[in-house]
């Protein structure tokens, strides 16, 4: 017994030191407070707060478990810390993989209560950091090269070399106001700048949809004297039926001009592409301010086109890059109007898509804006109106004259301006003012005429009807005809039993005649029979003995 | 009186078909591109299944299940924003896939190329409509702080997890593989399920 409750005293004061560490070593440590992950590309850093700043020679340590695995193992980089602050950047995880992490505080062989992080993923958790930013000066613009945040191919955003966005603000070192933002490829080139100027830029990166980086130092850079030959501006394609059509603009004459194509996707590929620019057919030594090229140059989807002017000793830099999409070069077809005058003195408009055109399906799958042009014929002054009906009306307008009408289709979706050319000329004169009045007239001129032709119809009807629902009660005349003689009452039973029985009656009589004959006969036999056996009857006692010594002898003579 | 009918039927009838159109149209936030970027994925999808008709039987044996959270669809489904971000983020990755510069294959590259081309315009007309977006949320911000929106961000942001699982997982697969012959094979095979979601994505989109 006493070795029993010795072992239980035992147990008991084990367990109140595993659980309660601080009694028994006066030491109470608390676990630490407001500890937080924070990720910025590849560097994981926890942080965490003393319960007890008094108390010396605390260390920390922390550790990990994730889904898959359900022991925890020791976090690297945060074991026994003496500050307050650790770098787990080495562990080797899934970045997407979900993780829990606990951390308590320890002193000598006593250590806190354990305190746990809710489970969390690294990417989750993780935010960019400042991409880093390399420029290069232009009298007009700044080249810039950005490199993508985080280490290359591995670690947070290994799956996101190609995926970032990145924001850029500028401004002109000078000024403190008038900033500009703009969204830019990695080597990208910004433009519209003045010469021997200043300008300070910083970037940051974006993940679309929801994850916006922190912006990298700011990064200043003077632009360099004005060149001779400026770079060609305004660039724009035009797509006409088989050919594109390049413009831009210029200032200065004698020169040729060169332009460059690249597919736009090569420029969301981090990397160099200065060498992959390609020269377009027909737009090499021009010297217009335009070169025609066909269309099948380009196959389907996104290029950039730049252009530079050249006057044989010097050549400008490269011209803004325009972006050109294949897919959105659409010019509308003008649309086909109908006018019809209506009689309040209105003019409706019909717009329809054309009917015979090379290529159909456009207009219908465009959301179009119809610009209508309206003036009155013998004037020149011009209403503008634009609409996405394709019905309408112009209303409150002079009686008995002529207006006109042209209509143009547009396309107008953010960058993208299209028109068409503008539909025929259609006129029409308005009805005269005074409609209304002749239409009464007409209206009751149609309701008197109307009145004998509904009587004749309403006449026909109640025939029609009485017909169907009230038939007279006699019956056809043919009917009656065959039964004239006979009386009505007999109609039903006289047809079906009227031949049988007159049969009947006819085969009676053959049968009666018969039966009468041979009952004729009968009868005189009976007479007979009755008279001789009357007679007889007057013999029968006489001759009772007689008769039968006659039976005897005639049975004699028979047995002999 | 006689051409009355006429202009009836000439006109007011496909008329009222174009109105019918365009109301359809008009009512999606970037309209224009949505019928863009159903043309772009059928392109696409019709130019990946041309690559190879046939898959090597030697890769046979080295096919993974790579466990594209089909469910996706459903979870996006309730809501327009969602089905762009799905959308893009596949886009995105698939991209990436493709623009590796380890890149060894014996797929014809000019194909490779007109892939990489479908779907850069894919990824430009969606972040055009996500930006497009983006600013239009910051014109009415005040309408953002209910709980709602705040638990179908969080629909969002796990779904994009569960798609980054995936890719990861493609991309680890690759990278084990050495971007081998074999594994290229098995990953474009593995690539024309999302270009078939992505058809369906845009026809998601086309119809809300």
């Amino acid at each position: 017994m006493l070795a029993l409750l010795g072992a239980t005293t035992l147990v008991l004061v084990a367990a109140v030191r595993w659980m309660l560490p601080a009694a028994a070593g006066e030491t109470n440590l608390k676990s630490p407070q407001n500890v937080e992950v924070y990720i910025i590309d590849d560097t994981f850093i926890l942080q965490w707060n003393r319960s007890e700043p008094s108390v010396k020679n605390v260390t920390f340590s922390a550790d990990y478990q994730t889904l898959e695995n359900d022991t925890w193992v020791k976090l690297p980089g945060c074991q026994s810390v003496a500050s307050t602050k650790c770098n787990f950047s080495s562990v080797k995880l899934n970045v997407y993989e979900e993780i829990k992490l606990r951390i308590r505080a320890e002193k000598d062989s006593h250590t806190s209560p354990w305190h746990y992080v809710d489970s969390f993923t690294l990417f989750g958790k993780a935010q960019i950091g400042p991409p880093k930013v390399h420029l290069e000066a232009e009298d007009k613009a700044i080249i810039i090269n950005i490199s993508p945040p985080g280490t290359k191919d591995h670690g947070m955003w290994a799956l996101d070399s190609s995926s970032f966005t990145y924001s850029l603000d500028i401004w002109k070192n000078s000024s403190s106001g008038e900033r500009r933002t703009k969204t830019v490829y990695p080597r990208d080139k910004i433009y519209k700048l003045s010469p021997e100027t200043t300008y300070c830029l910083k970037v940051k990166a974006r993940l679309l949809p929801r994850k916006t980086g922190v912006y990298s130092p700011v990064y200043c850079i003077k632009t360099t004297v004005e060149n001779k030959l400026p770079p060609p501006e305004n660039i724009q394609v035009d797509a006409k039926n088989h050919i594109y059509v390049l413009k831009w603009d210029y200032t200065y004459e004698n020169v040729t001009f060169q332009a460059q194509w690249l597919h736009a996707y090569l420029k969301k590929i981090p990397g160099d592409n200065s060498g992959k620019w390609k020269q377009i057919p027909n737009c090499e030594n021009v010297q217009t301010t335009q070169c025609v090229f066909p269309k099948n140059t380009f196959r389907k989807g996104i290029y950039l086109i730049r252009v530079r002017a050249s006057d044989g000793n010097t050549t400008s830099v490269w011209s803004n890059e325009e972006k050109f999409d294949t897919q959105l070069q659409i010019t509308p077809f003008p649309p086909v109007i109908t006018m019809k005058s209506t009689n309040d003195v209105s003019l409706r408009v019909y717009i329809s898509a054309p009917e015979e055109s090379e290529n159909k399906p456009v207009n219908h799958h465009y959301p179009l804006i119809y610009e209508i042009i309206f003036w009155e014929n013998t004037s020149n002054a011009e209403r503008k109106i634009q609409e996405n009906r394709t019905d309408f009306t112009f209303p409150k307008l002079k009686p008995l004259t002529v207006y006109c009408v042209k209509a143009r289709a547009l396309i107008q979706e953010g960058k993208w301006n299209k028109s068409s050319v503008f539909s025929d000329i259609v006129c029409e004169k308005t009805k005269p003012g005074n409609t209304s009045k002749t239409w009464l007239i007409a209206g009751v001129c149609a309701a008197l005429f109307s009145i004998p032709v509904v009587i004749y119809v309403m006449k026909l009807l109640f025939r029609c009807i009485s017909y169907v629902f009230f038939p007279s009660s006699k019956p056809p005349s043919t009917i009656d005809e065959y039964f004239s003689e006979q009386p009505l009452r007999n109609l039903l039973l006289f047809t079906s039993e009227e031949h049988t029985e007159r049969c009947f009656i006819i085969e009676n009589r053959n049968t009666i005649t018969a039966v009468e004959e041979t009952n004729q006969t009968d009868g005189e036999h009976k007479k007979y029979n009755s008279q001789t056996s009357q007679d007889s009857g007057n013999y029968s006692n006489e001759d009772e003995s007689s008769g039968s010594k006659f039976s005897e002898e005639s049975l004699n003579q028979e047995t002999e | 009186m006689s051409t009355k009918p006429d202009v009836f039927r000439t006109c007011v009838w496909p008329a009222c078909l174009v109105g019918l159109l365009i109301t359809g149209i008009l009512s999606l936030d970037c309209n224009l591109l949505h019928f863009h970027l159903r043309k772009v994925t059928w392109q696409n999808l019709r130019l990946l299944s041309s690559t190879s008709s046939s898959f090597p039987v030697e890769c046979l044996q080295e096919t993974t299940a790579f466990e594209l959270p089909q469910e996706i669809l459903s979870h996006t489904q309730p809501v327009k924003r969602y089905i762009k971000e799905a959308f893009y983020e596949m886009s995105i990755q698939a991209f990436n896939i493709f623009s590796q510069h380890t890149f060894k294959t014996t797929w014809e590259k000019d194909y490779l190329k007109q892939i990489q081309i479908g779907l850069y315009q894919q990824l430009q007309y969606l972040e055009q409509c996500l930006e497009e977006e983006e600013k239009e949320k910051e014109d009415s911000k005040e309408m953002e702080q209910n709980g709602i929106n705040w638990s179908g961000a969080m629909v969002s942001q796990l779904s994009n997890l569960e798609l980054r699982r995936y890719f990861n997982r493609i991309d680890n697969f690759l990278k084990e593989k050495k971007y081998s012959h074999c594994a290229w094979e098995i990953i474009r095979v593995e690539i024309r399920r999302c270009f078939y979601y992505f058809q369906k994505f845009a026809v998601l989109l086309r119809k809300k």
